[in-house]
């Protein structure tokens, strides 16, 4: 079988799942069309590693399928990268989405919408022409949004998240198809390597215009500030396996856009791009970790901390144009490793945390962190995959963040020097919101670990949890073994990612970043021996339980009740909460977050000293939705409200409308005939 | 002590008690202790004198401190509970929950009269009961209120400095 085959069986048998989904009984429907997105998935990431492997494109065209233009797929090693870091996010969450299809799959439209989802993710990354990649792109969006209102009866947040997605989604959409048709207008053909040939005898001008165009319609995909205003609303709304999708992969593909536009067709740009690039980056790290850091809803946690990392994901691939630009290849390089290392990182890390949110909002019933706590001891794998995630995203190592922030720290502090002034002192910056974000992460992360997993549970419902379904489990289960593996090995995925880097930046020779199982820079100075630290880590932790039970001499403990003041009372809500854990963080960031706080004392009617009840409300709601689109929805809602009184339903006045237009057409035509 | 004599010391710059030879102080309390006693005070309804008195105890004048006893802020911190007043209704669980909550091996301090047996609120309706009745007390320090040299005393003899 060649290559292209397993591409085709590939997208045939996602199909299959789709129509298995809709098809099969309510009891089975879910599990086929799993175990049919597991064979596309595997098929296509045979191909990926075929492609990734040679270093050749498979190059496939079908004239038939698509009027017009024909389908044309190219699956380029930087595709084939993306292809399997789709197919890394879509097994586990289907495997997940089994235990999870009573809570909202098992219908026959969610059932059908999550294979063909799966299926467009994994062939977006391989469409070879414009038309192609539009129609896939839309199949994209149009399964996704399906998939966000499946709750859309029960729930008005549903309908509302929906609207947001679809509207931020398409408008997106529309910009990058007008990208697209300048670059074909200029070219000889619509495909990716004739947009590449006519976009080097472009103006500058034009050139920049079609970068910040691609740049807004892929950033709204990707969840970057200012266009991440649907992620908070959707993520939390879709069911987990299909936010875990959404976030991981979809969001991914928005970023791989960007370096296609950016750099495998227009090659490259001018050092103002990728300073845009990179102050998107940054704004979109720190604004998505300081919201992450302030939310209680555990899955609008982890949609901000998806803006926070496609941030810093932006921030690397800025950094990599930047040093393009100023030619310094190596370092350019270094920065796209980093960039891809980072979203295959993301995609696996948030992926099991947004998988168990929905572990735990099915067992628990509720996915506020207000509510929850308490969840280790009556769920100890999930919590015990969830506590892992979570270091991982912190970039503690021996996990795979660690490598990830590691080639970004170290492709930032070696461009320091790069001979452009704005790159100078834009480099500092970026490591600076760098730091900041990591810190603010950690804090996003402690506040959902701890409050949700340890301590007392704040609820019946967290207090009733039990464990959830295998399936569910190895969900989780899968993808924190994908974290471990990449922090300890990370010389395992490294030189599949450069072949993937060389795609977009043809000029670069040998990274070698892999030296058996360590990692150095060639070139540069920097040597990171993952395996010997996580092995190092391993005995030290060892080590010191281990002299501990040697050298104690204690009595046996004793086992007494929490401290609590001396109180009579002791109950849950004692415990830190989430907004409690969140406040200091939300007092120094008043400026930014702009929380609405609001405290009702009512007082009986005898006494003044007397208080009655005590109300406190305290919520932190976006200040770019709030000051960016609101007013912008307010102008569409009164324009939409003049324009009804054209409408007032009289017959009459329409036929008057159809003789006014014909005349001042004809009119028209008069003056310029 | 005379307040002439208190101001001398002060300017002096040295204890106003001259501490007593240890070897006159007879131990009782547990052998860990010995050295460093950090306690954790507990007002179980007393009428504040003897707070006063532990105030000045552990103030500049009589410096308890220099004996290697402290106050802090926690049972959890704490070897010992140092319990003032006969012990109220309200104060029995709190009571009994900061001598659960303070780590083996410990000591009770029962400071003044009301503590030993409850004083001149024996009778009272909201009086449960002397700190005797309610936890175990290792030392009991008489008076009403007690000498702040009394305390110091009672708290060399398990310290031993």
């Amino acid at each position: 079988m060649t290559a292209g085959a397993f591409i085709v069986a590939g997208a045939l048998a996602g199909l299959a799942a789709g129509v298995a989904g809709a098809g099969a009984p309510i009891r089975r429907r879910v599990t086929v069309a799993a175990v049919l997105v597991w064979v596309a998935c595997a098929l296509e990431a045979a191909a990926a590693i075929r492609v990734l492997s040679t270093g050749h494109p498979i190059v496939l065209h079908f004239a038939e399928l698509l009027p017009l233009t024909g389908v044309d797929l190219v699956l380029t090693p930087l595709g084939a990268f993306f292809v399997l870091l789709v197919a890394m996010v879509a097994v586990p969450a289907t495997l997940h989405g089994i235990g999870y299809a009573p809570h909202g799959l098992d219908s026959r439209m969610a059932a059908c919408a999550v294979p063909i989802f799966v299926t467009v993710l994994l062939l977006v990354p391989a469409a070879g022409s414009v038309a192609t990649f539009m129609v896939l792109w839309e199949l994209m969006a149009l399964a996704s949004l399906s998939l966000v209102l499946v709750d859309h009866g029960r729930r008005e947040a549903a309908r509302s998240a929906g609207t947001w997605y679809a509207v931020i989604t398409h408008v997106g959409a529309a910009l990058i198809l007008v990208a697209f048709l300048i670059l074909a207008a200029h070219s000889d053909g619509q495909s990716f390597a004739a947009l590449r040939l006519g976009a080097r005898h472009l103006a500058p001008d034009v050139r920049a215009l079609v970068f910040v165009l691609a740049l807004v319609g892929f950033g709204s995909k990707a969840g970057v500030v200012p266009f991440h205003v649907w992620l908070p609303k959707a993520h939390p709304e879709a069911p987990s396996p299909v936010s875990a999708l959404m976030s991981g992969a979809m969001v991914a593909l928005g970023v791989y856009g960007i370096v296609l536009v950016g750099d495998v067709v227009l090659g490259g740009g001018p050092v103002w791009w990728w300073l845009v690039v990179l102050a998107l980056g940054a704004a979109s790290a720190l604004f998505g970790s300081l919201h992450a850091a302030s939310s209680t809803d555990m899955k609008r946690l982890l949609a901000y901390s998806t803006t926070d990392n496609v941030g810093l994901a932006l921030l690397a691939l800025g950094a990599s144009g930047l040093f393009d630009a100023t030619r310094h290849p190596l370092l350019a390089a270094l920065g796209l490793v980093a960039a891809l290392v980072l979203l295959l990182n993301h995609a696996a890390f948030k992926g099991a945390l947004f998988l168990s949110a929905g572990s735990v909002q099915t067992a628990a019933g509720t996915r506020d962190l207000d509510q929850l706590g308490g969840l280790l001891r009556r769920m100890p794998q999930t919590g015990a995959f969830f506590l892992v995630a979570a270091a991982a995203i912190c970039a503690l190592p021996p996990l795979n963040g660690f490598i990830g922030e590691w080639l970004l720290f170290q492709s930032l502090l070696h461009g320091a020097d790069i001979g452009s002034t704005a790159g100078e002192i834009a480099i500092p910056l970026a490591v600076a919101a760098m730091a900041l974000t990591a810190g603010l992460t950690v804090v996003a992360f402690v506040k959902a670990a701890g409050i949700g997993f340890l301590g007392r549970p704040r609820s019946e419902g967290a207090d009733a949890a039990v464990e959830v379904p295998a399936t569910m489990r190895m969900g989780v289960g899968l993808l924190v073994g994908v974290c471990i593996v990449i922090g300890v090995v990370p010389t395992l995925i490294l030189p599949a990612v450069e072949r993937a880097v060389r795609t977009a930046l043809p000029g670069v020779g040998p990274l070698s970043l892999a030296h058996g199982v360590n990692l150095q820079l060639a070139g540069l100075r920097g040597v990171l021996e993952p395996a010997a630290l996580a092995a190092a880590m391993v005995i030290a932790v060892a080590g010191v339980m281990g002299l501990r039970r040697v050298l104690a001499r204690r009595p046996a403990p004793r086992v007494a009740e929490a401290w609590g003041c001396g109180r009579e009372l002791q109950t849950a809500r004692m415990q830190y909460t989430a907004t409690s854990f969140a406040e200091p963080v939300q007092r120094v960031f008043d400026d930014v977050l702009r929380p609405v706080q609001d405290l009702d004392v009512s007082h009986v009617a005898e006494s003044r000293y007397f208080v009655e009840s005590v109300t406190f409300r305290n919520a932190v709601d976006d200040g770019i939705e709030r000051g960016l689109y609101r007013p912008v929805i307010g102008v569409v809602r009164r324009w939409g409200r003049a324009a009804r009184q054209l409408q007032p339903g009289s017959v009459h006045r329409y036929l008057a409308y159809g003789l006014g237009a014909l005349v001042l057409v004809l009119v028209a035509l008069a003056v310029i005939g | 002590m005379s307040l002439r004599a208190t101001l001398q010391a002060l300017w002096r710059a040295r204890r106003v008690t001259e501490a007593l030879p240890i070897s006159e102080i007879s131990f009782s309390g547990p052998r860990e202790l010995v050295g460093s006693l950090q306690l954790r005070h507990v007002d179980a309804g007393s009428c504040n004198g003897c707070e006063l008195e532990i105030a000045s105890a552990f103030g500049p004048v009589y410096d308890a401190e220099c004996f290697g006893a402290r106050l802090v802020a926690s049972p959890r911190h704490a070897d010992g509970v140092l319990v003032t007043g006969p012990v109220t209704q309200n104060m029995v669980v709190p009571l009994v929950k900061t001598v659960e909550a303070t780590p083996n091996p410990r000591v009770v301090i029962a400071v003044g009269d009301c503590a030993r047996d409850c004083g001149v609120f024996r009778g009272g309706y909201g009086v449960v009961g002397a700190v005797g009745d309610v936890v175990p007390v290792d030392v009991s320090i008489p008076g009403c209120p007690p000498d702040p040299t009394a305390i110091i005393e009672a708290l060399r003899s398990i310290t031993r400095r």
